[in-house]
Parts: C-alpha cells; structure tokens; sequence
C-alpha cells in the first residue's frame, strides 16, 4: 500500500512540474501607483489541494464502526418519556366515499390519548410535484393504502386494539387497476374530471413515420414491468414533539428534510420556523424516503395529548401505504435497415401511477429522455403518459424509470439481432453512442465510452468463446 | 410476568406482558436496541440473537420462552478494549453500509465462526441466508467474515 501511495504522490508531482513547464510565463498586471492595497494575484497554492493521496487507499466508512457496534441510532431506538405509539387504520376499500367515522369508542380505552382524521387536518394535501395527495384520506380514499384515521396509544399493541374500536362508513366507488383501461373513456376517474391522465410527455426527433415506411424491416412489441417496493431494512419511522412555545420537533427517517418542512408548513398551516426536522440516520432509503408519510399525523397526535408521538411503519404499511416503482406499459415500434441499423423508433408509454402523483414528474422525464436507448437514431418519437389506478402510490426508486425503459429497449435489440441474424453484441456496436453523438432531446454527448466498455467487457468475460 | 436471563453474561430480568417477544424484551425492557425490528415475521433476520449457542430471530421468540437461557447479542461482541474480528473486518471491507442488517448478519456470523473458524463462502452463504441486506449486497460481507475467520483462527494458534 506504502509503494502504491509514493507512486501516486510521484506521479502527481510529475504532472504539476509539467503542467508548470507548459504554462506561458505571464507578464505582472501593472498595478496603479496611488492603489492603497497591493498584493499578488497568483498565490502559491496549498500541496493539498494539487494531489490526493487518498486515491488508491482503502477508506473506512465514517459511521461503520457505529453500526457495527449496533450502536448507531435509528428512529425507532430513540425514546422519550412518556412517548405514546401511533398506528394508522387504513382504507378497507380502493376507491370509497367516507360517509362517517366514529372514533368514540377508540377514544374510551384506557391509555389511549388521541385520535385524528382527515378532517382534522389544517391542508389535507401534499406532494413534491402536485399536491393531489391528502395526509389521511377525506373524503374520498383512492386506494387500500390511504390512511382513514389514526390513534396515540400509550402502547403499540394498545393503539393496534384501538384502531379496531374505529368505525367507518363506505360508501364503495368503482375502482380501475389497469393503466390501459384507466385510459379509456368510460373507465371511472380516480381523481374526478374526464381523463386519468396527469403528465404527459413528447419527445420529438426527425420524421418517424417517414423512416419506418423506408426501413427494411419494423420490429413491434408490447413489454410490460410490475411494482417494485423498496423494502429498506428500516421501515418508514418518525416522532414529533409538540412544545408548550407552540413549535413542532420531528425526529424522521425522512432522506430530504427540506422538502419535508415545506409539506408540513403546508399541512399543519404553519410558519416553517416553528417546525423543526431532524434527519437520523436512514435504514436504507432507495427513493422510497423522499417525502413525508404519517409526520403531520404525528405532529397533530402530538399537539392534542400534549406528549411525544413515535410511529414506525409495520411491513405491511411498507408495501401498500409507501412509495413504489410505477410498472410501466411500453409498446416500441422499430424501423431497421438490412445492415442492422436502426432508422427509426416510436415509442409509448403508459406509466401506472397509482392514486397519487409523488415523484411522477421526475420518473416521466427521465424514462422519456431515456426509452431509444444509447443508440444513435436520427428519427425518434416518444409519447409518454402517467395515469392515476386505484392501487398504491409510485414514486421514486432507483433510477426513475431508467430500468423500466432498458428492459424494454435491451429486450427489442435481441430481437432485432435475432431477426436478423446477427450477433446481439454487434447489432449493439453498430447503433451505439459515440463521442460527440446526440441524444433524444439532442444534447451532444461527451466522454462516451460505450463502445469501447462493451468490446472489453466481452473479450473479458469470453463472449465469443461462450456463444460459440 | 417475570423473566430472567443472562444477557451477555449478565443477569438480567424485566417484568413484561406474557405476549412480549424477546426482541421486544431486549429493545424496550432491557435497553438493549442493537438487535433491530425489520419485518416482525422472522424473514429479515436483523434482529438475530445467540440464544444458547443457536442463532435465532428474537422477534419470532417469546421472552418467557428465553427465560433461565443465556442470550448474546451484537453489544456482547466487543470489549472496553477491542472490537471483535468480526466488527473490525465488516468495518475494513465496508460490508456494512446503511447498517441495519448489521448486527443480525454480525451475530450470525460470530454463531458460525464459533463453531467453524474456517468456513468455506458456501458456508458462509449458507449460515446468512436467514439475514437480508438491501444495501451493499452480500459479496463484501462474505470476505468480511471469511477474513475475521482468518484473523480468529491466527489469534487461537498464537494463544
């Protein structure tokens, strides 16, 4: 490791002595005589900031000694004195008029301390991109996940009993889970109106209809991806404490803190100097964490029995009521020439959002950008839309929407080969990104090196050694 | 009711509600929060424990059921002095990234160095199937044990 780092160190004194060898000697600026402060403009850097000699040194991870002390401190290992535990009881329909709800008898158990509804709550919506979603639904619940009320027990299992004392009336509305079918007509409206759609995005290259009357061959087909939960290990888990100075402490395992104090200034209609949030550290986040889940529920619960809340999500809470991939419908239409160069691609895609927008905005636009694929095609066309399902809310994970695309692109490429006969790693070489090579939205690319990874990696792993 | 046990060597007891898990005792009776609460359905394995010499997820067991065993959990690895090999390698080889799965992978590895000092990575993989990661993956974590395993067996022949 000590030769590794004096070679690097050596290298790197190399490169500055020759870099200062290249530069042209520079004539001193004339200073005015009558100027009262003199000083010289080029200052002898630091060595530090010309060389790292970290680079080829294994690092330790600042917090890894902690968590592999198991002292590291989660939401759910924090306690405060007299904490209560909150449980949410949530929609028993995915798509419902709530025509009552009796928390009275969930309120005569001993040691429960508060209960909270929709109604309850000062702007009952929020959302990084539109603000469609409600903390607790009211009065329409959009899908099985949505919260309908909520409960501050002195324990878990007390506040898990009490959830059951809750009575709530339905009134059941029909409900669409296929975004193919959410798109039609008659289909029923997740969110009134006449149309299920709420984003939409073109992206528009050349003459598309042009090129695939021309090409040799045109390839088509449907692919479909499903929901994808993110499972972190840590499930969803916040406290607040309201104070007797009228402000609002969230301990959260919330990834931007930020944004969530803009969404709880807006639900709970207060300054954001009164709402403070406190970021721990996150037991695996993949997107999933990107906006508030039950902390306005928490903060209200908290303000009426004047005690700290905490609420940690069950698994169960995990999969229907956070965050999911949005399972995508992708139809691509590819025109191809007798040498196996793509001429054109057409493509749509219906993106299932699920009953609320969260993340779409991001997911729609970098899928788009992304669905030709690293290939050079001079006529593209992509028509995407986002629909609203009765089913759990997508958001961001991963990538956003990038791995539904590829899936979808990769697979047609091996078709097309196929098709064609030709090797799939060559059918690759010929249409793939170079420098100086345009993308969708016709930005030039830069550091393209997608060619040259693809030879190497093949002769590594012995492609043609394999297929042959 | 009343359970007693020992908790890394020390005798403990807390008077808990005959449906409370062990994981629940260790967290919220005995302060003990290593050991984590990641599915409550004892597929996760972050909250792992040595009960009597068998790893077990101490969210699946009852505390009364543990009552006059001798429990280890991730705070009984490492000493005023050092770390255990264990916590040492998983730190060196950044096997360990958002941390939760970690003192659940940490105990069940500490059961099979224990027992086998010398595992092959099927054995490893084998006594880590029960404890899930969504981070790192498992590929740091199984060199991790594999050299605490080297570290452990050069300490004993030195002994």
């Amino acid at each position: 490791m000590a030769t590794r780092t004096k070679d690097i160190q050596k290298k790197a004194e190399e490169l500055i002595t020759t870099e200062k060898s290249k530069a042209p000697a520079q004539q001193p600026l004339a200073v005015p005589a009558d100027n009262p402060v003199a000083y010289p403009l080029e200052l002898p850097q630091g060595e530090a900031r010309l060389r790292t000699p970290a680079v080829g040194q294994r690092a330790r991870r600042p917090d890894g000694r902690l968590h592999g002390l198991g002292q590291t401190q989660y939401i759910d290992d924090i306690t405060f004195p007299h904490m209560l535990h909150a449980k949410i009881l949530r929609s028993e329909y995915p798509h419902a008029r709530i025509v009552s709800i009796d928390t009275s008898e969930a309120e005569k158990m001993p040691g429960v301390m508060a209960t909270l509804t929709g109604a309850e709550i000062p702007e009952n919506s929020f959302g990084p991109t539109y603000q469609d979603q409600p903390v607790l639904a009211y009065p329409i619940a959009r899908h099985c996940g949505d919260g309908v009320a909520a409960v501050a027990a002195t324990s878990e299992q007390l506040a898990a009993d009490a959830l059951e004392k809750i009575k709530v009336e339905y009134e059941p509305l029909p409900a669409v889970f296929d975004p193919l079918e959410a798109l039609e007509e008659d289909s029923p409206k997740v969110h009134g109106g006449d149309t299920n759609i709420y984003t939409s995005k073109t992206i528009k290259k050349g003459d598309v209809e042009k090129a695939l009357k021309e090409s040799d061959h045109v390839f088509h087909r449907q692919f479909r991806t499903q929901m994808v939960e993110h499972v972190p290990l840590e499930p969803h888990a916040s406290i607040a404490s309201w104070d007797g100075n009228g402000r609002v402490t969230l301990w959260t395992s919330l990834g931007r803190i930020t944004l969530g104090r803009e969404d709880l200034s807006r639900t709970l209609r207060m300054p954001q100097n009164k709402i403070r949030l406190i970021g721990t550290v996150v037991g695996g986040n993949f997107g999933g964490k990107n906006e508030i889940t039950t902390e306005p529920i928490l903060a209200l619960l908290s303000k009426k029995s004047r005690r700290p809340v905490k609420s940690v999500f069950t698994r169960g809470d995990e999969f229907i009521s956070s965050t999911i991939r949005h399972p995508f419908v992708m139809d691509y239409t590819t025109g191809v020439s007798n040498e196996g160069k793509i001429l054109a691609r057409k493509i749509r895609l219906v993106l299932d959002g699920g009953a609320y927008c969260s993340w779409t905005g991001t997911t729609i636009g970098k899928g788009s950008i992304l669905a030709p694929g690293p290939y050079d095609i001079d006529n593209v066309l992509v028509e995407a839309f986002a629909v609203y399902t009765n089913k759990t809310t997508t958001g961001a994970m991963r990538g956003f929407g990038a791995p539904q695309v590829c899936f979808a692109y990769e697979s047609q490429m091996d078709d097309i080969a196929h098709k064609l006969g030709l090797d799939p790693l060559e059918i690759r070489l010929r249409n793939g990104f170079s420098e100086n090579s345009l993308s969708p939205t016709s930005q030039t690319l830069q550091s393209v090196a997608l060619k040259e990874s693809l030879t190497q990696a093949a002769e590594r792993f012995g492609w043609k050694e394999r297929r042959a | 009711m009343l359970v007693e046990l020992k908790v890394n060597g020390e005798p403990r007891s807390a008077d808990v509600p005959p449906e409370t898990t062990l994981l629940k005792m260790l967290r919220e009776y005995l302060n003990l929060t290593g050991a984590k609460l990641g599915c409550d359905v004892g597929d996760c394995g972050t909250c792992t424990v040595i009960v009597d010499g068998v790893s077990v997820n101490s969210c699946l067991m009852l505390a009364a059921r543990a009552n006059g065993h001798e429990v280890t959990t991730i705070e009984g690895l490492a000493n005023s002095n050092e770390l255990h090999p264990l916590q040492e390698k998983f730190e060196e080889h950044g096997a360990l990234q958002c941390g939760f799965c970690g003192p659940g992978m940490l105990i069940s590895a500490k059961n099979l160095l224990d027992k086998n000092p010398d595992p092959t990575v099927f054995e490893v993989r084998d006594a880590l199937a029960g404890n899930l990661c969504r981070c790192t993956g498992y590929t740091k974590i199984i060199e991790a044990v594999i050299d605490a395993g080297r570290v452990m067996n050069a300490e004993q022949a030195n002994s």
